[in-house]
């Protein structure tokens, strides 16, 4: 025969988690939750040459201008939704180019690319953000002779 | 009244300073040259040279021309006619007494018994020389002998010249009731039309005559006779009597303290003289001619907040357009002048501020008319400190067949401290270029950072930063291309 007042301390105590949890979930924040979860994770990101079979090819720091052009490319994996990533060029501090690119899931990899003239020589470097402008990775390179 | 007060309105300490410093030159022109036909003629030049800007002022062009001529012609006659008298007051002064020192008169000699002694000495028949240096001494002319600097007494001046004495062939020194040096060699006289009667002594006598204007009382041994030469002349003194009326006389009068009264009277009056005559020629100069000019001042900005820095103004000078006397002006410098613009009320970012009378310092005499500009734009920044990446920058090609793959650089970041509106552009710090041709393998360097713009401030630790870079071969291409 269990005791009587062992069980009506069990109900109260039952209760007052339960108002407690309810207390609890109200204040808990809008947008905690999945909506943190970034959309999208950077798995690589370089600067390169060229880009084969969607793959980067000699990635480096250094690009001479005599060889035309130059490509930063970056891959996502996962991709949780369909959104946009930056791409921004800049010369020392100046914004150059910027290129929006679209990612789609579950993985996704994008590139974007600079032609180099004589006056483009200097020190670079590419940002990636995403869609709510946060930086992803900064890249810096040079384009030299 | 109001006029002359205008007049010497705007006096500074170094007008003051001008004109008692040439009041003082002249003063003293005046007691070099006291008693010498060279201040009279002087005196004829100045009343000519006050004429002639008389007449200038008036228009009288021809009374101006001749003066200026008469006087040209009377400066070079005073050299040449007078050129003895000057070199013989060049040569008897000392140093000190150009600069300071005042010639007295024989004031407070005892004539009688100077007398009583001569009279003696002749009577005995013992030759003497007695010099009495009057305004224009004769340090300079008789520095040998000894000095004794002894009371004036007959006795002492018997046994000064008392045959077989040490000191008895020269001359003795009096001065201000003292014997001041004998045995003094005095300069001869070469004047070849002196009376046969007169010996060594007399030429003596007249060879310090001819180079100032001491009293010389010269005792004959062989006749007995005293004679006064005074101005080049001898006089022979037959009658005893007069021997001391006559030293009175050339030595300037026979109340000592009457005659000092009268010598300083002049003297202050001769001052009061040349300090009206310096003061009206500066007035003269420094009133008559108004002038203007143009001078670019440098703008110095007051009370700046410690926590703020002047990042740039719309100009760095003004130009100011003063008016004064042309003295004034011509005198001027740049360090007499400033602006001084308060940074009190300022703010971060441009601020306006107006240049007013009141900002501007100016020389007392000096009127301002204008200043060009009156507004400078002054943009002020606050000192923050940020933390920014290093990149490293490069110049030149890499050898062919080499890429370089990665760089790091250490310490990734440095603190910089700049204004805080130029600090919100920065967002990298670069190193120095680092020369690629000669890079061959992996390696690291150490290089400088530069600081653009110049008044950004890097941590003194971060001056350098270590840069390790990776070279490897380039891959071998497989044609495909996305």
């Amino acid at each position: 025969m269990p005791d009587f007042n062992a069980m009506i301390y069990l109900y109260l105590r039952s209760r007052l988690l339960i108002v407690c949890g309810v207390v609890g979930f109200l204040f808990i924040p809008a947008g905690v939750g999945l909506a943190d979860q970034p959309r999208v994770v950077l798995a690589d990101a370089v600067v390169c040459e060229r880009i084969s079979n969607f793959r980067p090819v000699n990635p480096a720091v250094i690009f001479s201008v005599s060889q035309g052009e130059v490509f930063c490319f970056s891959s996502f994996d996962p991709v949780y939704e369909k959104t946009a990533i930056f791409h921004n060029w800049y010369k020392k501090d100046k914004l150059i180019f910027s290129m929006r690119l679209i990612l789609s899931v579950p993985k996704w990899s994008s590139f974007s690319r600079v032609q180099m003239r004589d006056a483009d020589k200097g020190p670079w470097r590419v940002e990636i953000r995403d869609e709510d402008n946060n930086i992803l990775k900064t890249l810096r390179f040079s384009m030299s002779d | 009244m109001e006029q002359l007060s205008l007049l010497f309105s705007g006096w500074r300490w170094q007008d003051m300073l001008d004109i008692v410093f040439n009041a003082y030159i002249l003063f003293r022109l005046y007691v070099l040259f006291r008693g010498t036909h060279v201040l009279r003629v002087l005196m004829a030049v100045v009343a000519m040279w006050i004429i002639g800007r008389s007449a200038n002022a008036m228009g009288l062009v021809i009374t101006n021309w001749v003066m200026q001529g008469v006087i040209t012609v009377a400066t070079f006659m005073i050299i040449i006619v007078f050129r003895n008298e000057i070199s013989g007051v060049v040569r008897t002064r000392s140093l000190r007494f150009f600069l300071w020192g005042i010639p007295r008169a024989q004031i407070n000699t005892p004539v009688r018994l100077i007398t009583d002694t001569v009279v003696e000495l002749a009577r005995s028949k013992i030759g003497a020389l007695i010099v009495m240096p009057l305004k224009t001494g004769v340090d300079s002319i008789i520095a040998s002998g000894v000095e004794i600097n002894a009371a004036l007494s007959r006795e002492m001046l018997m046994n000064i010249f008392w045959p077989g004495a040490p000191l008895h062939d020269g001359a003795a020194v009096i001065q201000r009731g003292k014997i001041t040096r004998a045995g003094t060699i005095l300069p001869l006289s070469q004047n070849r039309n002196l009376a046969s009667k007169y010996g060594t002594r007399h030429r003596a006598a007249l060879g310090l005559t001819e180079q100032s204007d001491a009293l010389v009382i010269v005792v004959s041994e062989e006749r007995g006779r005293v004679s006064l030469v005074k101005d080049s002349q001898i006089h022979e003194i037959r009658d005893p009597d007069k021997i001391e009326t006559l030293i009175k006389q050339y030595t300037g009068g026979s109340e000592p303290a009457k005659e000092m009264r009268r010598q300083t009277r002049e003297l202050l009056a001769a001052a009061m003289i040349c300090l009206l005559c310096t003061t009206g020629l500066w007035l003269s100069f420094s009133r008559g001619m108004e002038t203007l000019a143009n001078y670019e001042v440098p703008i110095e900005f007051m009370n700046p907040d410690k926590k703020m820095n002047i990042i740039d103004a719309s100009a760095s000078r003004s130009r100011l357009l003063i008016s004064g006397a042309r003295p004034l002006v011509n005198a001027l410098t740049l360090d007499q002048m400033s602006i001084k613009v308060s940074l009190d009320g300022t703010s971060v970012g441009k601020n306006k501020l107006t240049i007013t009378r009141q900002n501007v310092q100016l020389p007392p005499g000096i009127r301002l008319k204008q200043i060009e500009p009156d507004q400078v734009e002054v943009i002020l920044d606050t000192i923050a400190e940020k933390q920014v990446p290093v990149q490293a920058d490069f110049s030149g090609k890499l050898p062919d067949g080499l890429i370089m793959t990665s760089i790091s650089v250490s310490p990734e970041t440095v603190n910089i401290s700049c204004g805080e509106l130029s600090l919100n552009t920065i967002t990298t710090v670069f190193t120095e270029k680092i020369a690629l041709d000669n890079l061959t393998a992996s390696g690291v360097v150490h290089v400088a950072l530069v600081m653009s713009p110049a008044t950004l401030r890097p941590d003194d630790k971060y001056k350098k930063v270590q840069v390790r870079y990776t070279i490897s071969e380039r891959p071998r291409d497989d044609g495909s291309e996305s």
